[in-house]
């Protein structure tokens, strides 16, 4: 068993550092996938992108309650998604574009992701038993925390991948 | 097609909860994620393995239960539609009638963007389904649920070996 982790991690550390590519793709999808979330910000600008807004919205509500109240507001435009998500996919992107210039070294172990992901279930379990009322900032920043610590996860995961599939290339 | 088993069942779980709305609200964007981790517990129970989880294994589970979940949510949304003529673009019509007005758009462009929306909004009041509709959530629950998917058989599959590696 420790063999075969080993021998995970041995490649995946190699392959890691070169794998640029990974890292531009992953930061690419989430950089579209956010601006999806502040389309009602980008219409304005871009016009034609109207035609996209109730596909967006309906996209959105897939993978978010879009409650008015729980929204992040600005200058008169709505995100398309709670400002839970909003944090959470924004925490993706910035670890994302971290990812770009810097790695981190070692293998992530899973309890880190439980962690970054308890004061987000307390804000949740807070709010809900009505200890304090809803505010979008602590919603906000849980969620930045989630999103930036699972996306080294992603990141890592699909390195172990590629290195899967280029092990079983060469095999075979 | 037996070894996505463990994928269809979470995956029709998950296309359930998608159109019930309390559940949506409460499950958020981690019900298709916790579907693809339920596959993979699934699936490492009708095939007990010292071996760890096979990150490409992962997310091909992860990628089938996101599939099921929006081919059997698209369904369930469709058939809810049919019955009771109505559904979330039709309650959020208005709203998104006065979004669109209010932005800083030619005339011309915002009528044609209210007309089309209303034109789906009518058949559905009047039919319960909407062929433009049908297909935009389609491909809508195909892309996010496929995503969603493939994180949670990610993560998924390295809470397993986690465990496993300690266990």
């Amino acid at each position: 068993m420790n063999y075969i982790y080993g021998t995970y991690k041995n490649l995946e550390y190699q392959s890691a550092e070169s794998r640029i590519s990974v890292r531009v793709f992953i930061f690419l999808i989430l950089l579209v996938w956010t601006a999806g979330i502040f389309i009602e910000f980008i219409i304005p600008k871009v016009h034609s992108l109207v035609y996209s807004l109730p596909f967006l919205k309906n996209m959105y509500a897939s993978v978010c309650h879009q409650q008015n109240a729980k929204l992040i507001e600005l200058w008169g435009h709505q995100t398309m998604v709670c400002a839970r998500c909003t944090g959470i996919y924004t925490g993706g992107l910035a670890s994302a574009f971290m990812l770009l210039f810097l790695y981190p070294k070692g293998i992530l172990d899973v309890k880190f992701l439980l962690l970054a992901a308890i004061p987000m279930v307390v804000d949740v379990a807070l709010y809900t038993a009505g200890i304090y009322n809803y505010s979008i900032y602590p919603a906000y920043l849980t969620g930045f925390l989630l999103g930036s610590v699972g996306i080294l996860y992603i990141h890592e995961a699909v390195i172990k991948l590629i290195d899967e599939q280029k092990t079983k290339k060469e095999e075979n | 097609m037996k070894k996505y088993l463990p994928a269809l069942v979470a995956g029709f779980g998950a296309g359930v909860l998608n159109v019930v709305p309390l559940a949506k609200s409460i499950g958020c964007c981690v019900i298709i994620p916790v579907a693809a981790y339920i596959a993979l517990v699934l699936d490492r129970r009708a095939n007990p393995s010292d071996e760890p989880i096979e990150t490409g294994k992962a997310i091909s589970m992860g990628i089938m239960t996101g599939l099921f979940a929006a081919v059997f949510g698209t369904f369930f949304d469709v058939l809810i539609t049919l019955i009771t003529k109505s559904n979330d673009l039709v309650a959020s019509f208005p709203e998104m009638q006065k979004m669109i007005v209010d932005m800083p758009l030619a005339e011309e462009l915002r009528n044609k963007v209210i007309e089309m929306l209303g034109y789906v909004v009518e058949q559905i009041r009047e039919t319960g389904f909407s062929i433009l509709y049908t297909f935009s959530i389609l491909v809508n629950n195909l892309i996010v649920d496929i995503i969603f998917g493939l994180i949670g058989g990610l993560i998924g599959g390295k809470i397993i070996n986690s465990k496993l590696q300690k266990s």
